[in-house]
């Protein structure tokens, strides 16, 4: 008998310590990853890139030192990118023709400037815009042997003496180019060239920023090269790297991906073209040709950031879920203490009473996408527009039932001697209600505010429709407090923003991930402060 | 085995603080003199009370906790400045009739009083009644020592604040003179800013007392102040009540029969709700009229 009674009383101790031990496992499963990934956004390996978008950007570093990598690197970039633009003028006829045409209307003003007759200048205008036509035609063309009798008609000319010394002289020059590239690439096979140069320059811009002749791009992320270096090993790879789709076997129809290089000399597209070395350039030079020192940019938790999350930190999103956060608090605490007061101390425990506690419990459960369509019917609409006010009442809704919950459970828990004492010595309900039921439930009523503050920090779906934006001004808190009726960026919707993004999160996941850590370690923050405060108030309330 | 001088010497310096508070452990169970109230006011042992001494008349008084009785018919007058010792088997509404005097049943939901119960010739369960007047002029003394989880100070100045005093020098004035009257300064008034909580038991009660008397009141209830205390703590409170008594009336329930021996005038016997007897102390323990009063008094039940 003894025997079975220590035998369940081990097994008790095992069962209990091993769901603690279940429980620890699974949020470390959960959060460490988490935390890793999210971490990276702070520490990682700059390049040369993100010293220049940090000084273009914000402002910040040293103008000698990013002059002399930026020298550096682009001496190591030189070769590939003279590469690249070598052979895509083959490929991309749009640059010749530009170029032509350009000759023929400088052609134009320098006979003006000449001042020959004007029977001359219609002649050689008709001269040259035949030779232009017959080069843009060589340029269209993918049968080699026509494209080669049309430039034979433009270098025919190359001898008038009037085209000497000209603007138009560069079109000869180009036909010679043009010629020379006849000899190295398949013409037949210039449209599938042409779509795989693209993608071979839209990494190569995604590596190195806009290549050298390019305009500046309008847009902040188009005009920086690859400021991580993970980032730009990812790009090496998409660079390198072709899907082709092959049978899967030799009577299989199906077709399976397969990844291979495109310098492939036998199946790679650019094998056999002289593009062939810029692959092996660019991935043996890339620490060359970017520079990548390890950093820890703490900054991340105060940026501000660029459209659409691709440099820059959280900054605004931080502020906006601290700011969400407390006026939510301030709205439902008060509110929440006093529901519970009265439920504890005032009304009777009639019928009344288990009615509004019965809502309150079913308030409690009722998902959040609830509050924030309620909130986007009754606050939003109250007040005009999307607004960090409506968004915070929204969030107080929603964390109420806890509170409330919460309160009561710690209002009730204060010895009624407690109260007595107080009564006996002539004070009113409200006034020992305030001064010596409240301090005595303090440390409970703060466990509510802790569950409930990580609650509405984190959440999503209220502030969804109700006052949260991807991207907006960031708040300048102040006493006009017109900053209350203006949306505001949060943590949690950044998160989903980028998540659902079109390819957002592909390209920004360590952005991503970090605003999850950011959350995560301000809650915990929050978490720590509350509890801190909790167990001095405990400590003062055992006299100690 | 020697031990050198030093190390004796060591150990001496070690026990020194021990020993110094042990004495001053044995200082403590000898309290100092009480001030006494004014002997000219000592209450007069008859076995009726004049009429002008009469401070709580009850007459017929029941009163019901929806429809179980609490105490039913009770008919008796307690005199201005003595103590009056109410003892009886437990349930038998002893408890229930002292809060009826500051109407601290109030809190329990569902009750009803019958029958006159008056403080000072009002009437307690008038409608008019001010409930904070009345409490204010009627202290409780509870159970369970039960001070705010606040400072010694804030304890004590908890009533006067009540009552509108902010003066920090009159606080401090009423604070020291209600801590001194408590039998407590002496102990205290070097950390008027540490916790009650810190206190000893016997500590808190003689603060709950000082708070009570901060009010003051014309009459304390004390409901069993002694029943969670040691025996020391218990005889510096039955001193402190010797002394308050004069010039405060006290209505003390205690379920010590020794205690009510010890420190009434008066003593009033409780019985399933009915007073059973009522009189002067040394009469109703040496001479009761009832038997069951006899019964209980001699042990043979309750």
């Amino acid at each position: 008998m003894t025997l079975w009674r220590q035998i369940k009383n081990t097994l008790f101790t095992a069962l209990c310590s091993g769901s603690v031990l279940f429980l620890a496992a699974t949020l470390m499963i959960f959060l460490l990853p988490m935390l890793w990934k999210g971490s990276k956004a702070v520490f990682f390996r700059k390049t040369v890139e993100f010293d220049k978008m940090q000084k273009e950007l914000f402002k910040r570093g040293h103008a000698e030192d990013l002059e002399r990598r930026t020298a550096q690197t682009n001496q190591a970039r030189q070769e590939a990118l003279a590469l690249l633009e070598h052979f895509s003028r083959g490929i991309d006829t749009a640059l010749l023709s530009r170029e032509v045409r350009s000759a023929y209307q400088q052609l134009g003003r320098h006979l003006r400037y000449l001042e020959v007759s004007d029977d001359e200048y219609a002649r050689l205008r008709e001269q040259a815009k035949d030779i232009r036509d017959a080069f843009l035609q060589a340029l269209e063309t993918t049968d080699k042997a026509e494209a080669e009798s049309l430039l034979d008609t433009v270098d025919a000319q190359q001898t008038n003496p009037r085209f000497q010394n000209s603007p138009f002289e560069v079109v000869f020059s180009l036909s010679k180019q043009y010629r020379q590239i006849l000899q190295e690439i398949d013409l037949s096979r210039r449209p599938e060239y042409a779509a795989e140069l693209d993608i071979v320059k839209t990494e190569m811009r995604n590596l190195f920023g806009p290549l050298p002749g390019e305009s500046i791009p309008p847009l902040p992320q188009d005009r920086f090269g690859a400021t991580r270096w993970d980032v730009a090993q990812r790009h090496l790879q998409y660079l390198i790297y072709q899907t082709k789709w092959v049978p899967s076997g030799k009577d299989d129809k199906r077709l399976i991906p397969k990844q291979i290089r495109r310098d492939d000399p036998e199946e790679g597209i650019f094998g056999k073209t002289e593009l062939a070395p810029l692959f092996s350039m660019v991935e043996q030079n890339l620490a060359a040709m970017l520079q990548p020192r390890p950093t820890i940019y703490w900054r991340y938790f105060l940026d501000d950031s660029t459209a659409g999350h691709y440099f820059g930190g959280v900054g605004p999103e931080v502020l906006g879920t601290l700011l969400l956060t407390v006026l939510s608090m301030c709205f439902a605490v008060p509110l929440g203490v006093l529901s519970a007061a009265y439920l504890v101390e005032y009304a009777a425990g009639g019928i009344t009473t288990r009615i509004i506690r019965t809502c309150i419990n079913t308030l409690a459960g009722v998902p959040s996408i609830v509050y924030g369509l309620f909130g986007l019917a009754f606050f939003v609409l109250l007040a005009g527009n999307p607004s960090i006010l409506s968004a915070s009442m929204t969030l107080a809704l929603l964390v109420l039932p806890v509170i409330i919950r919460a309160s009561e459970e710690a209002i009730r828990a204060v010895p009624q001697s407690y109260k007595e004492a107080s009564l006996a010595l002539g004070a009113g309900k409200f006034r020992t209600f305030l001064t010596v039921t409240l301090p005595a439930a303090g440390p409970g009523i703060l466990t509510g505010i802790i569950l409930s503050l990580s609650r509405a920090a984190g959440e999503t779906a209220p502030i969804l429709f109700a006052g949260a934006v991807a991207l907006g001004p960031i708040p300048d808190i102040g006493l006009h407090l017109k900053w209350l009726f203006q949306p505001t960026r949060a943590l949690s919707y950044g998160c989903y923003d980028i998540t659902v993004g079109d390819r957002l999160a592909m390209q920004v996941p360590h952005n991503q991930f970090g605003m999850v850590m950011t959350l995560i370690l301000l809650v915990l923050l929050l978490n720590l402060a509350a509890v801190l405060l909790r167990w001095r108030m405990s400590k003062k309330l055992q006299g100690l | 085995m020697l031990l050198s001088s030093d190390k004796i010497q060591k150990k001496q310096q070690l026990l020194r603080p021990n020993m110094e508070r042990l004495s001053s452990q044995t200082a403590d169970r000898q309290p100092g003199p009480i001030r006494l109230a004014d002997p000219n006011r000592k209450p007069e042992l008859q076995q009726t009370i004049r009429p002008e001494r009469v401070i709580i008349r009850s007459k017929d008084f029941s009163f019901y906790y929806g429809s179980k009785i609490g105490v039913e018919k009770i008919t008796m007058d307690i005199e201005a400045g003595s103590v009056t010792a109410i003892i009886g088997p437990s349930g038998c509404g002893k408890s229930t009739f002292l809060r009826c005097i500051n109407r601290m049943n109030d809190l329990i939901p569902n009750t009803r009083a019958e029958g006159l119960l008056a403080v000072g010739g009002q009437n307690v369960y008038d409608k008019n009644t001010n409930l904070v007047n009345l409490r204010q002029q009627v202290g409780m003394v509870f159970q369970k020592p039960n001070p705010f989880a606040k400072s010694i100070y804030d304890n004590v100045a908890y009533g006067p604040r009540l009552q509108g005093i902010r003066r920090r020098s009159e606080l401090d004035a009423i604070v020291e003179q209600c801590l001194r009257d408590a039998a407590l300064w002496e102990e205290v008034k070097d950390d008027l800013s540490k916790s009650a909580l810190a206190l000893s038991g016997g500590q808190q009660q003689r603060l709950c007392i000082a708070r009570t008397l901060a009010n003051k009141p014309k009459i304390i209830l004390m409901d069993e102040p002694c029943s969670a205390l040691d025996p020391l703590a218990t005889a510096r409170i039955e001193d402190l009540i010797a002394a308050l008594k004069g010039t405060y009336t006290i209505v003390i329930v205690t379920h010590n029969m020794q205690q009510a021996a010890r420190v009434s005038d008066r003593t009033a016997f409780f019985c399933l709700g009915k007073l059973i007897e009522y009189g002067r102390t040394d009469v109703l323990f040496t001479n009761p009229a009832k038997k069951e009063t006899e019964d209980y008094i001699t042990g043979r039940f309750g």
